[in-house]
């Protein structure tokens, strides 16, 4: 196994053997089901665009929770130290915990692979839509995982980590919504600069190149910021 | 294996580590003492690649600090202080982490850990979480999982700190077990620790060396009749006067206690016979002398020696 899928294995082991990330599961799909079962019961609609719709909310509230301790608290207590004197780089360091938040997203939304099967007894569903949106989820995923596991980086405590993660989410969040109050020629570019953008695009059906593109490049930009940080950590 | 040359380490303003040089052969057993501060934990961390240097240079196992870090983290175990683990796991997953990181394979990994379980005495606690671990047993985790790819040199950062007594006996005896095949260099800010499993000391304070030998010889020099607890019955103030005619520099300190008058004797300039000085002056002074005992050289007494009365 290489070295950053031991970190891997490591970060799913502490996730399935505490109960924060059970908390973290039940919560989301209760949420979840809630969007869901709101459409299809409250609306008669046998279709997932609610739960798609609201899915950067959700994520916006999970994902730092996955991801808060993950730098955080090793900065915390000492085992970054450990960590970092073991044959491994900086970057392989941080792809690994990078994987494995993206690991418990994809696990969280594969649990709620339920309700495509569900609709499809009880209507016609565009398979290729729900597909596309449910990749679209898992690359917006990605990116929130960059962003989150940066701002672990930021701080030894995971509570502040958390905070920092949910303001930059929600600072992306409020710029997608604020796109069409600027000027034509620099919404353009902002709708680039918004993963949101990009994922709602993506809930269409069609999986633009530029859309994934733009998604896997905001996760790799934090993946470098947060390399970047954890070096400068050791020049302070 | 390891050679360090004008090692300096800065945070901010503050200078932890200045000018530091050593060098450290395969096979030695070095103990880095110093108090709280020192700059003995910068300097491990910097041998471990874990902080650069702000200037100087050094080489472990013979690669350069800056070349390949990766490289040299293979041929070193680590124990930092307080012994981190993570404590969410129970010992065996935590171990089975370090091993892998360090591209164990699972056979050699799985034997490995029964090895290191029998010798760091693990083996009743393997399966339970870090967490509900006791400090002794969370440093003997942490030495476990610096030893198990079975590293050149081993780097230790303060290995007996907080345990009791019980326990530092058990780690000084596993450290020594280790120091008769690897190159050791170990962290403490307790002399008698250095003593009871170094062959050689570095005293290190406020980021300097301040001396750098053998273990027999640096205490020698700090304990030579340095410092004596006379019990005697008499008059003390004739004994002092008749001890100052012949070292005029001893300080004393007078005390009653059950069996006596009991004057504790310390000579700053430590050229030695003090004891012979003591006895002549009692017998001198017709008093009777119930104990004269000498007193263990104190980390103080080190400094004080080193720095010329300085710190």
């Amino acid at each position: 196994m290489s070295r950053v899928g031991t970190i891997v294995w490591k970060e799913w082991r502490l996730a399935v053997d505490t109960p924060m990330g059970y908390v973290i599961a039940t919560a989301f799909l209760l949420a979840a089901g809630f969007f869901f079962g709101n459409s299809l019961f409250l609306m008669g609609q046998a279709e997932m665009r609610g739960y798609f719709s609201i899915m950067p909310l959700l994520l916006m509230f999970f994902v730092p929770g996955m991801s808060m301790r993950m730098l955080a608290e090793e900065l915390r207590i000492g085992t970054f130290e450990l960590l970092a004197t073991l044959p491994v780089k900086t970057v392989h360091i941080v792809l690994g915990k990078y994987l494995a938040i993206l690991l418990q997203v994809a696990v969280l939304l594969a649990l709620t692979l339920v309700y495509p099967v569900t609709l499809s007894w009880l209507g016609n569903v565009d398979g290729g839509q729900i597909a596309a949106s449910y990749i679209g989820a898992l690359l917006l995923g990605s990116a929130y995982a960059a962003i989150c596991l940066f701002a672990s980086s930021l701080s030894r405590n995971a509570v502040v980590a958390y905070v920092i993660g949910f303001a930059l989410l929600l600072a992306l969040f409020l710029l997608q919504q604020a796109v069409p109050l600027f000027p034509p020629a620099m919404q353009d570019a902002l709708g680039v600069l918004s993963p949101i953008e990009h994922y709602q695009l993506m809930l269409r059906g069609v999986i633009g190149l530029d859309d994934v593109v733009c998604l896997l490049v905001t996760s790799g930009v934090f993946i470098a910021f947060t390399v970047f940080q954890l070096e400068r950590r050791r020049w302070a | 294996m390891i050679r360090a040359q004008n090692l300096c380490r800065h945070y901010g303003t503050h200078a932890a580590v200045r000018d530091l040089s050593f060098h450290v052969r395969r096979g030695e057993v070095v103990g880095l003492l110093g108090p709280n501060g020192a700059g003995k934990s910068t300097t491990m961390k910097m041998l471990t690649c874990f902080l650069p240097p702000t200037s100087g240079s050094a080489t472990v196992a013979g690669i350069p600090l800056d070349e390949d870090s990766v490289a040299i983290r293979r041929h070193i175990g680590y124990l930092p202080e307080n012994a981190p683990s993570y404590s969410d796991l129970d010992v065996r997953s935590h171990l089975l982490f370090m091993g892998r990181m360090h591209g164990m394979s699972s056979a050699t990994l799985h034997d490995r850990i029964g090895e290191l379980g029998r010798l760091c005495g693990l083996e009743a606690v393997m399966h339970r979480r870090i967490d509900e671990l006791s400090k002794g047993y969370k440093q003997r985790v942490g030495l476990a999982a610096s030893m198990l790819h079975d590293p050149d040199i081993l780097i230790l950062d303060e290995p007996t700190t907080g345990l009791d007594p019980n326990q530092i006996v058990e780690i000084r005896q596993l450290i020594r077990r280790l120091g008769e095949e690897k190159t050791l260099l170990l962290s403490s800010h307790v002399l008698p620790e250095v003593e009871a499993v170094c062959g050689r000391m570095m005293i290190i304070d406020k980021g300097e060396l301040l001396a750098d030998g053998s273990v027999t010889d640096l205490a020698r020099r700090v304990q030579e009749g340095h410092r004596l607890t006379l019990i005697m019955r008499g008059d003390a103030k004739r004994v002092i006067a008749h001890l100052r005619r012949r070292l005029p520099e001893v300080d004393c300190e007078e005390a009653e206690s059950d069996e006596g008058t009991q004057l504790l004797l310390c000579d700053p300039s430590g050229e030695g016979g003090l004891a012979e000085a003591a006895f002549h002056a009692v017998v001198e002074a017709d008093a009777v002398m119930l104990e004269m005992r000498r007193q263990q050289a104190t980390l103080e007494d080190v400094f004080r020696r080193l720095t010329g009365g300085q710190s």
